[in-house]
């Protein structure tokens, strides 16, 4: 399913929804092919306090694409002097990247929040901006199907955050394992009404 | 002194269009956009249409999405099934169906099918065929029960029952058996069940649920999980992690503030 | 319109080593190109020995073909030798079989599960020319990369603390099998219908079927 760009710069990304939270998590690698270049890239970005999008693809696009995004969710802060709900966040990108339907941005977004009333969204689009919002989880990225496979296998609903932050670790970690172009670190943010909680995974550095 | 920032106009935007170029031929491919496999379906009876599709959407062959919803509201009295690329069915439905609000609000008449058909298949030839949507459009309106197809090319077909879709031929095959003139109601929602499961059997692109839409003379029903065949069994066992199993390097963490309070939404 | 010799006939089979066990499981199905199901119960998994049995994911005529040759070589040596052929002797052959068709390959992800000569499971995954390893799981076809990580995670016990370790089971080795199959019907297209386990053990081997989603 993952094409060569997206194993060009390498990189994966996952979300998953709990029981009042949701969880984001991506590696930490950025390379060009074989060559690992560097292994602080981490792929996710807060858009808001409670909304976090996370960025699979080719590394330049997800720069310009995150910076894109940021400009149009502070254009609409100010206008509209709240801020921005998460499937709004998801139609907003999605439209960006469908603008771009025949020369497109070539990335795998992900957003992952929680709404006004602390219900908990994930959702992800492929590159020209098909958005599929799920109950579960989602990924994307060079290990994607690594991913979905460990997902399904070891996701159930309703975790609680410790949970949660355990199922999406041990997912994330076993799928980059299997895939040469995703790897060196992770990173996870858990998302409650309370606080986010962001740690950083001790993973094989290769 | 700063530059004013222009808003998008609108429309396709073609700026990455020779970086994109520059990639492939350094040989690097482009990733497959969604695409909903499927099995959509329409058919009119007596009193109405009915509309059904599966619920899967595929990305090669792999399932992106297990209940993804494919029959899209266009028109108060107008839905659409779209099947082909799953982001040119999403947009050329958003669009049309902004455009359809905009014409109803200008000539204070309820939404004509055909007006709706018009719209896409003018779109779609514009872009001949690269916007890649297989759209089954079905109504009830002035004229009565109405149920219309386009294909991505813009051609259109008016005829009383249509399959669009990879599991299209499954489905017609149950249809040429089994549809007749004026059917009743449950009579057509039990032969569009029938339809869309023969899909979901027998196509690998189409699976998961039934979703069936019944429109009659002022009234819609969505039903969303008409039918549903393949519901996962529960698993052997649980794989809940026991907490402090993953190795953590660090942990930092943010309180979130309380909004302000003003809030309009 | 040129010919094109292999055709992918999808499916996916995962075999998994224990300590006086070994499991293999592989589903069913057979599909075409273009999303088109050819059946939905064509065995890939076949028995060759009382120790030993194997699956062949890919291509299913190379499949078929490769069995029939494997069988044969078996009858050979059992009546040059007056004993069975061993599992490690058995995978060691196979690579043989696949390497003599380097120009052509066997277009099939191979899998070999079965007991060594000292009653422990073993595991050989072979690729289609002939290069093998013995391992403790693998998976092999199109459900492979949804597979392999979580029987990682779960056989292996990879990622958690070391205290945890302890040898599988044959009971838990199945549920995993299972889920780890339920789990690949759901994301990928091209594996479903029914699944097939083989259970290799002292006693011989024994087969289960269970039903997969058929959409």
């Amino acid at each position: 399913m993952s094409s060569e760009i997206d194993e060009y710069n390498g990189g994966s990304v996952l979300a998953m929804l709990g029981k009042n939270c949701v969880a984001i998590a991506s590696d930490k690698r950025f390379g060009m092919k074989l060559m690992t270049l560097g292994t602080e890239f981490p792929k996710i970005f807060q858009a808001t306090d409670k909304i976090y999008i996370a960025m699979a693809g080719l590394a330049t696009d997800i720069q310009t694409l995150s910076e894109l995004i940021r400009y149009k969710i502070n254009m609409y802060k100010l206008r509209e002097e709240r801020e921005i709900e998460p499937t709004t966040l998801a139609y907003m990108v999605a439209s960006t990247l469908y603008e771009r339907r025949f020369s497109p941005y070539y990335v795998s977004p992900l957003i992952a929040g929680l709404d006004k009333n602390n219900k908990p969204y994930i959702c992800n689009m492929d590159l020209i901006g098909c958005v599929t919002t799920t109950n579960d989880f989602v990924v994307g990225g060079a290990a994607d199907d690594c991913l979905l496979g460990t997902c399904e296998a070891l996701y159930e609903p309703d975790l609680e955050p410790e949970d949660l932050f355990e199922t999406i670790s041990q997912s994330l970690i076993s799928a980059v394992d299997r895939n040469a172009a995703s790897g060196w670190g992770a990173v996870v943010h858990v998302l409650t009404p309370e606080r986010v909680i962001t740690r950083t995974l001790k993973t094989r550095q290769d | 002194m700063t530059q004013r920032l222009e808003l998008p106009k609108g429309g396709f935007n073609f700026e990455n269009y020779q970086r994109n170029v520059a990639l492939e031929q350094q040989g690097l491919k482009l990733p497959t956009p969604t695409k909903t496999g499927t099995t959509v379906v329409g058919i009119i009876f007596k009193d109405g249409v009915v509309l059904g599709a599966d619920t899967r959407s595929t990305a090669g062959s792999i399932v992106q999405d297990k209940n993804c919803d494919k029959i899209r509201y266009m028109a108060p009295n107008v839905y659409c099934c779209g099947a082909g690329t799953a982001a040119d069915t999403q947009f050329t439905n958003s669009l049309i169906c902004s455009q359809l609000e905009l014409h109803r609000l200008a000539t204070g008449r309820e939404t004509r099918v055909c007006t709706a058909l018009t719209l896409v298949k003018q779109m779609l030839f514009k872009y001949q065929g690269h916007v890649s949507a297989a759209l089954i459009l079905g109504g009830y309106d002035v004229t009565g029960p109405r149920l219309l197809a386009v294909a991505p090319h813009g051609s259109t077909d008016k005829l009383p029952y249509l399959v669009m879709g990879s599991g299209s031929y499954a489905a017609i095959a149950i249809l040429e058996n089994r549809w007749k003139k004026d059917l009743e109601r449950q009579e057509a929602i039990d032969l569009v069940q029938e339809a869309i499961e023969a899909g979901i059997f027998n196509d690998l692109g189409s699976g998961s649920d039934v979703n069936i839409t019944i429109i009659e003379k002022g009234k819609v029903d969505n039903i969303k999980g008409y039918a549903r065949p393949n519901r996962r069994e529960p698993k052997c066992r649980s794989y809940k992690f026991a907490r402090g199993s993953t190795a953590t390097l660090n942990l930092s963490a943010v309180t979130v503030t309380e909004g302000d309070a003003m809030d309009t939404s | 319109m040129s010919f094109y010799p292999y055709t992918d006939n999808g499916g996916s089979a995962l075999a998994i080593a224990g300590e006086d066990y070994c499991l293999l499981a592989s589903d069913t199905r057979q599909s075409g190109e273009d999303y088109k199901i050819h059946a939905g119960y064509v065995p890939k998994a076949f028995k060759l020995t009382d120790s030993c049995v194997y699956a062949g994911v890919g291509f299913s005529a190379d499949g078929v073909a490769l069995v029939k040759r494997v069988r044969q070589s078996i009858e050979w040596y059992r009546h040059a030798h007056e004993k069975t052929m061993s599992t490690p002797a058995l995978a060691q052959m196979i690579a043989t079989v696949l390497y003599s068709k380097r120009f052509f390959p066997y277009y099939v992800g191979t899998i070999l599960g079965g007991l060594d000569e000292n009653g422990r499971g073993v595991v050989y995954s072979f690729d289609p020319v002939g290069s093998f390893e013995a391992e403790l799981h693998k998976a092999v076809g199109s459900g492979a990369e949804l597979i392999q990580p979580f029987l990682d995670n779960q056989v292996n016990l990879k990622f958690l603390p070391e205290v945890e370790r302890t040898p599988l089971p044959l009971d838990v080795a199945l549920q995993i099998a299972k889920d780890a199959f339920t789990s690949a019907a759901e994301r990928d297209t091209k594996t479903g219908d029914y699944l097939e386990i083989f259970i290799i053990d002292r006693e011989g081997v024994n087969v289960e079927r269970f039903d997969l989603k058929r959409d």
